[in-house]
């Protein structure tokens, strides 16, 4: 068994504490496992990634172009800054709210929408949300990191399900806002939960519909 | 019977209970990225097990504390990234010639890449240069197994061992078995005089051939890879091409060729100083082409190079020196995969290339996406104290004509170069501005009165560090010069350590707290300023008094990092009064606000309430919208 994921945010979006959780939760499977975190003078706002390598033997953290099963992107544009590392078979999990630099750093137009296209054309299995916005109907724009490992869980995309994640997030969250992720946790779940089942999917509009 | 339980940690963290398991008694460092977290753990288990941890003011006053404790046969630890040992060298070079006693562990943590250092420098090559045995752990089991590898090698040896970790090992988290650690105590010989312990070039005559003569010892010991667990492996290939690698290398080889297992021998190195010749030589006796795969210096390719001319070896070696593998740069799969090829290609070698996964997206067809390079965090004091410099410095300017030039240094700081800032004009090493500065005032373009002064930037713990060696060197030879200290109250680049100005230990404890403008006045510095760095007006107002103020001027800036406390409110821009003239965003480059082509600024989540930008908005139209609790 081997399995590459790779986690892709902005520096303060949560990214280590991510990739610990999943390390976590792959040890507790009984697995190896290699991760490989920014951290430092990059961190301060710029483009960070983590590499979190599951699997049955010992290897280098840093997961090959072409390799990853997974991309969590916090943020639009860093998930596509990373496609390279997506293997053919992979899926892509991606965050619609994004964190547009200053302008000082003379970009061009950055248009979120573009880029969800641009992920969404290339695999067919990205499953987009406002994670954020999802984390702050839930009490605070802090778990969006959170609600992105539920979703991948509860789409199926990770090697433990959700109670086998949610397990290690009990261990590891501080008790104060235990209850804050849960929720969050819990509604990114749900939003997920018919995504990949069509049948489910409809009801979910239904009801929207309803309200 | 020894108890073991399996955990993630970093490599750094499992360095510190390999340490700790070891029997640590004593350990001192300096915070530098990557080697940071091994001292943050020591510091953090210490009372747990016995043990006294300190940060120290910089890498040689650590070396030299391990040492004292290390004289009084204490098991201790010194822990710096590359650049420190650095600063550290002046001991140690002395020191390999006198040696130890009890036992002395330098972990040295390198930056391929680089990712947060000023250079790319290979520790192994300083191992080679001072005569200190280096040990090269591949993954976060190994740095803890090796940890204890060290000391025990340290304590038989009575030398200095260095363990060198490169970041993917240091900062890089993994499943580890550690076992149960028994408290260490404070039980030791204590120091007993002796001769020995003094270095004068007598003494430096009689041990030279001891230190040499160790260095055929180690390298045996090293070679003898069967009968004891040094970490090296040789694995037999069915061709005649061999692999040799050392470090985090080793894996991205098992990696690269692992569709072809069986084809190439591969010599995994982890004792890489001195070099274990003779097991190298037993492993080139097989084959005839070898390929060396590591980072940073051709280290370990040298070594090869040498013993198959020595022993006139017919054995071809493809590397960094000849074009096949890249000299700079972190290494991975990839890359590997590249040498190997390119190797492969120029000896005609009957073996398949190695072959690539195939990206869904190649990194060539990405469409372009948003630069994001680092910059101050949301809410930085640093923003403002280096907007106000730039202010302060065109006001003079309209008012004589003369220009400035601002000499930044290395810490969170460093990072006043980015746009539109752009308030970095030299930096170079720790202490290095202050000194620059001074520097740049006894040139003759200054002397003809062409530059109003020179400014320096400096942190509070870079201050403890290296600029007081420096301003007081200033102040001796009438340096015209300002210095700028940010005063952020801990050591922020590295994750918020104490330092002296703080009035904390590294275990917690309460200290005197050196305070920095006394520091100063000491040195001194007739015109000392202390100021809050919140208000924009007076930190131009003071900046322009410093700069105008005839000879060495100081003022220090005091503010709290925000990665350390809480945000006190977040800031909107009123869409009635804003005139979108972007000034908020032009002049400041701060990553909570941003603008679109059209439309005006908006300010997002990470808003820490800091006010600067409503500070300088020219319309009035930004506003505090809430005060968080």
């Amino acid at each position: 068994m081997k399995f590459d994921i790779l986690i892709a945010g902005v520096g303060g979006q949560g990214v280590v504490l991510a990739s610990r959780l999943l390390a976590t939760a792959a040890i507790d499977a009984g697995y190896h496992v290699a991760t490989a975190e920014t951290i430092g003078m990059a961190q301060r706002e710029g483009s960070v990634t983590s590499h979190v390598r599951i699997g049955d033997e010992v290897c280098g953290s840093l997961i090959p172009a072409g390799n990853a099963d997974l991309i969590i992107g916090l943020e639009p544009a860093e998930a596509a800054r990373n496609i390279h590392f997506l293997s053919k078979d992979g899926s892509i999990v991606v965050n619609e709210h994004a964190v547009i630099p200053s302008a000082s750093a003379n970009n061009a137009e950055y248009i979120p929408e573009h880029v969800i296209e641009f992920l969404k054309e290339n695999c067919q299995e990205t499953i987009n949300v406002d994670f954020t916005q999802l984390a702050k109907e839930a009490g605070t724009y802090r778990a969006t990191n959170v609600a992105m490992l539920a979703a991948a869980a509860g789409a199926d995309l990770l090697p433990f399900n959700p109670e086998e994640l949610w397990s290690v997030l009990e261990k590891m969250v501080p008790e104060k806002y235990r209850e804050l992720n849960r929720k969050a946790f819990d509604m990114s779940l749900e939003r997920v939960s018919g995504m990949k089942d069509p049948e489910k999917q409809e009801q979910v509009q239904v009801q929207a519909m309803d309200t | 019977m020894i108890l073991t339980s399996k955990r993630i940690l970093m490599g750094n963290e499992a360095i510190a209970f390999g340490a700790m398991k070891a029997g640590l008694q004593v350990a001192s460092g300096y915070p530098g990225t990557p080697s940071t977290e091994v001292m943050e753990t020591i510091a953090s288990h210490a009372s747990k097990y016995g043990i006294y941890a300190e940060w120290a003011t910089n890498e040689k006053v650590a070396l030299e504390t391990a040492v004292g404790a290390a004289y009084s046969g204490a098991n201790t630890l010194v822990t710096m990234k590359q650049v420190g040992l650095n600063v550290a060298s002046d001991p140690l070079m002395s020191l390999s010639y006198i040696g130890v006693k009890g036992s002395l562990v330098i972990l040295v943590s390198d930056d391929p890449g680089p990712h947060s250092s000023q250079t790319e420098q290979d520790t192994r090559a300083f191992g080679h240069f001072s005569n200190i045995p280096v040990l090269d752990p591949s993954t976060p089991q190994e740095a803890y197994d090796m940890a204890k590898l060290a000391f025990r090698l340290s304590h038989e040896m009575e030398i200095p061992v260095i363990l060198r970790t490169t970041t993917r090992v240091s900062h890089g988290c993994a499943d580890v078995v550690t076992e149960d650690i028994e408290p260490a105590g404070r039980d030791i010989e204590g120091y007993v005089k002796e001769p020995r312990w003094t270095i004068f070039p007598k003494l430096t005559a009689q041990r030279h051939p001891w230190l040499e003569d160790l260095q055929i010892r180690i390298s045996d010991r090293f070679s003898d890879h069967f009968s004891e667990n040094t970490f090296n492996s040789i694995s037999k290939g069915n061709s005649k091409i061999g692999i040799a690698s050392s470090g985090v290398s080793s894996l991205y080889t098992n990696e690269a060729t692992n569709k072809q297992t069986g084809t190439f021998s591969h010599f995994k190195l982890a004792t890489v100083h001195p070099f274990p010749e003779k097991a190298a030589l037993e492993f080139l006796s097989d084959i005839t082409d070898l390929i060396v795969i590591e980072e940073l210096d051709p280290y370990l390719e040298e070594q090869f190079l040498q013993l198959i001319g020595r022993h006139h070896l017919d054995v071809n070696v493809y590397g960094k020196k000849n074009g096949h593998f890249p000299v700079s740069g972190e290494y991975d799969v990839d890359v590997v995969i590249e040498g190997v090829n390119s190797s492969l290609q120029s000896m005609n070698a009957e073996v398949p290339l190695l072959t690539h996964s195939t990206p869904v997206v190649a990194r060539e067809n990405i469409p372009s996406l948003p630069v994001r390079p680092p910059t101050f965090c949301a809410g930085c004091m640093h923003r403002t104290v280096f907007y106000a410099f730039k202010k302060a410095a065109a006001k003079l300017k309209k008012e004589n004509g003369k220009g400035t030039v601002f000499s930044g240094d290395i810490g969170c700081y460093t990072l006043g170069n980015a746009q539109p800032l752009n308030m970095v004009d030299t930096c170079l090493c720790m202490g290095a501005g202050i000194s620059m500065a001074a520097g740049l005032s006894h040139t003759q373009q200054y002397q003809e009165g062409n530059y109003a002064k020179q400014v320096a930037f400096i942190g509070d713990s870079t201050f403890f560090h290296s600029g007081i060696a420096a301003m007081i060197s200033a102040v001796y030879n009438n340096a015209d010069i300002t210095l700028a200290v940010l005063d952020n109250r801990t050591t922020a680049m590295t994750g918020h350590q104490p330092h002296p100005g703080i009035g904390l230990t590294a275990m917690g404890n309460p200290t005197k707290a050196i305070d920095i403008a006394e520091v100063l006045r000491s040195c001194g510095v007739d015109l000392v300023e202390t100021i809050e760095a919140d208000d924009l007006g007076k930190c131009i107002e003071t900046a322009k008094m410093a700069i105008e103020y005839e000879g060495p001027s100081a003022v220090v800036f005091k503010g709290k990092c925000v990665g350390i406390t809480k945000a006190t409110g977040q800031y909107v821009i009123d869409e009635e009064k804003c005139t979108g003239c972007n000034f908020c965003v032009s002049q400041l480059g701060c990553p909570a606000i941003f603008s679109m082509s059209s439309g005006i600024p908006q300010i997002q989540d990470n808003c820490t309430g800091c006010s600067l930008c409503a500070q300088v908005c020219p319309s009035d139209a930004i506003d505090l919208r809430e005060v968080l609790q």
